[in-house]
């Protein structure tokens, strides 16, 4: 073997171990976290083979620097959630936040506004809020395509801050003064004697008193249109069709007599239990599961604290 | 004699078989610096809008500041000012400038008036009765509201100009560009004072920066 080539895969196993913890503190979707499980097995592997080498620290070190740097460069956009009503603080209960989901998808049907609500313990970037509301809105792509009406109300619990942000389409109806107004007389009072579900109620019912009647839905959100279109049937038959290819391959390959290094059979089941995941996490999103419609904003609203 | 006719024939197909292919190809590179160059005067559009509509705000802002009892007068006279010499500076608003000397004059007469209403916001700090004014909290949201749409709607400009200054410059466009001039287009520079939107603070309680250090440099 090559000296160069050892040295350079101790690395990538460093830099898989540093990745494999932050999977797992991150609160994103269950099919990430079974991707950091195979991950992780996979560093576990490394880890073996590694504690033979007495370089085995520094690549760790190295592994690590590499991934510390990185995850600072880059700047965090929020990936695009799955419900309208996403409570990654844990301010309400399930059960109401179902509750909100539910009325902001039928709000969606009704008028076709995409109104999207997220709560964060505290801002998810350096940035000011008006900027990381703006990317972040750009990148969910809320409001239908040309009709730009979406509207974002983000809030950051222990900041105490809070943002109305409409898209191009809802200026109109939604100005920065009603933004405001809402913020400061209608839900920071509420918020200020800790009572977030009234606050989370009062700021929806505004909210929609202001932008009802702007535009026509069509009794469908853009995410059932979507699934209409894409034919969940032909993709669950995929899928099975898949995993049956797979559990041949591996009889196939058993019966003839390969034997497989420790690391084979792990690394099947992790994968196909991993895109288990991500599918039917897909699914779960359900009747009230949100997509973006391709809206865009100019950065307008107001932002208000408690 | 016959084996020359035919091979001049294919000769002469060849080449015009080339010939459309290349009026082909330069005609979809024409069409994409235009496309490009109209999203450009598009931003520009709204970039005028944003900023016409802080200017738009800014007589009512002074009404309802003057309003207040023995409210300090130069400050507001320096806000007209800068609001005068805005409207001084004319550009067509379809048409993104192409001249760099005009677009930074536009962008010094919009950064004076951002200084001069930072500094007029700064001063409200001290007259209590206008923080309790509904209609002066209002002018605040809104102009709050601009200042953010001013900075988005800048760096929407600066993304579109940008695509289309790659496109004119590189290699093979850059020929299509050179025929047709097209013509690279100068966007928004960072200045000192200019480049960010003026610290509005909304916080009553926390005394804002002083704007006076950041518009000496």
């Amino acid at each position: 073997m090559i000296p160069g080539s050892t040295r350079a895969s101790r690395v990538v196993c460093g830099a898989l171990a540093a990745n494999s913890p932050s999977h797992e503190q991150r609160d994103s979707s269950s099919a990430d976290n079974r991707t950091g499980h195979s991950v992780r097995r996979g560093a576990e592997r490394c880890t073996r083979r590694r504690a033979r080498s007495p370089n085995s620290a520094l690549a760790v070190l190295f592994g690590l620097i590499y991934f510390v740097t990185n995850s600072r460069a880059a700047e965090v956009i929020p990936p695009k959630p799955d419900r309208y009503f996403n409570d990654y603080a844990g301010v309400v209960s399930k059960e109401t936040a179902d509750r909100f989901n539910h009325q902001l998808a039928e709000f969606e049907r009704e008028t076709s506004n995409q109104f999207v609500i997220a709560i964060w313990p505290t801002m998810p970037s350096q940035s000011s809020i008006e900027d990381f509301t703006q990317r972040t809105f750009q990148s969910w792509s809320l409001g239908q395509k040309g009709r730009n009406n979406g509207v974002v109300l983000f809030i950051f619990v222990n900041d105490h801050r809070m943002r109305i942000q409409p898209g191009y389409g809802l200026e109109g109806a939604l100005p920065d003064i009603t933004c405001d107004d809402i913020i400061r007389n209608g839900i920071a009072p509420r918020f200020r004697q800790g009572d977030y579900v009234s606050g989370l109620t009062t700021g929806i019912d505004l909210i929609f008193k202001a932008i009802r009647g702007e535009y026509k839905g069509v009794g469908k959100t853009v995410r059932q249109l979507h699934d209409e279109r894409s034919n969940p049937i032909g993709g669950l038959a995929f899928f099975v069709i898949f995993v049956i290819v797979l559990i041949l391959i591996a009889r196939l390959s058993r019966k003839r007599g390969y034997s497989y290094s420790s690391g084979g059979g792990p690394f099947i089941g992790g994968w196909s239990s991993g895109s288990g995941g991500g599918w039917s996490s897909g699914g779960g999103g359900g009747f009230d599961g949100f997509s973006g419609g391709g809206g865009s904003s100019g950065g307008g609203g107001a932002s208000g604290s408690w | 004699m016959n084996k020359f006719a035919i091979g001049c024939g294919g000769v002469v197909v060849i080449l015009l078989f080339i010939v459309i292919i290349a009026a082909l190809a330069l005609g979809g590179i024409y069409n994409r610096l235009v496309r490009l160059q109209q999203s450009v005067d598009q931003s520009w559009a709204q970039v005028q809008n944003v900023y016409q509509r802080r200017a738009d705000l800014i007589p009512n802002l002074v009404n309802t500041v003057s309003g207040a009892a023995n409210f300090e007068k130069s400050t507001l006279v320096e806000v007209t000012n800068a609001r005068a010499s805005v409207g001084r500076v004319q550009i067509d608003p379809n048409k993104a400038p192409a001249d760099a000397a005009k677009l930074e004059e536009f962008q010094a007469a919009q950064g004076q008036l951002s200084n001069a209403l930072s500094r007029l916001l700064v001063v409200v700090e001290r007259y209590p009765e206008l923080k309790a004014n509904q209609n002066f909290l209002s002018l605040q949201a809104q102009l709050e509201g601009t200042e953010n749409r001013i900075s988005v709607e800048r760096g929407n400009f600066n993304t579109a100009v940008q695509n289309y200054n790659t496109a004119v410059r590189s290699v093979p466009a850059n020929f299509v560009a050179g025929i047709f001039g097209f013509a690279p287009r100068p966007f928004f520079t960072a200045q000192p004072g200019a480049e960010k939107p003026p610290p509005v603070n909304f916080n009553f309680g926390t005394p804002a920066p002083s704007p006076a250090a950041s518009a000496t440099p």
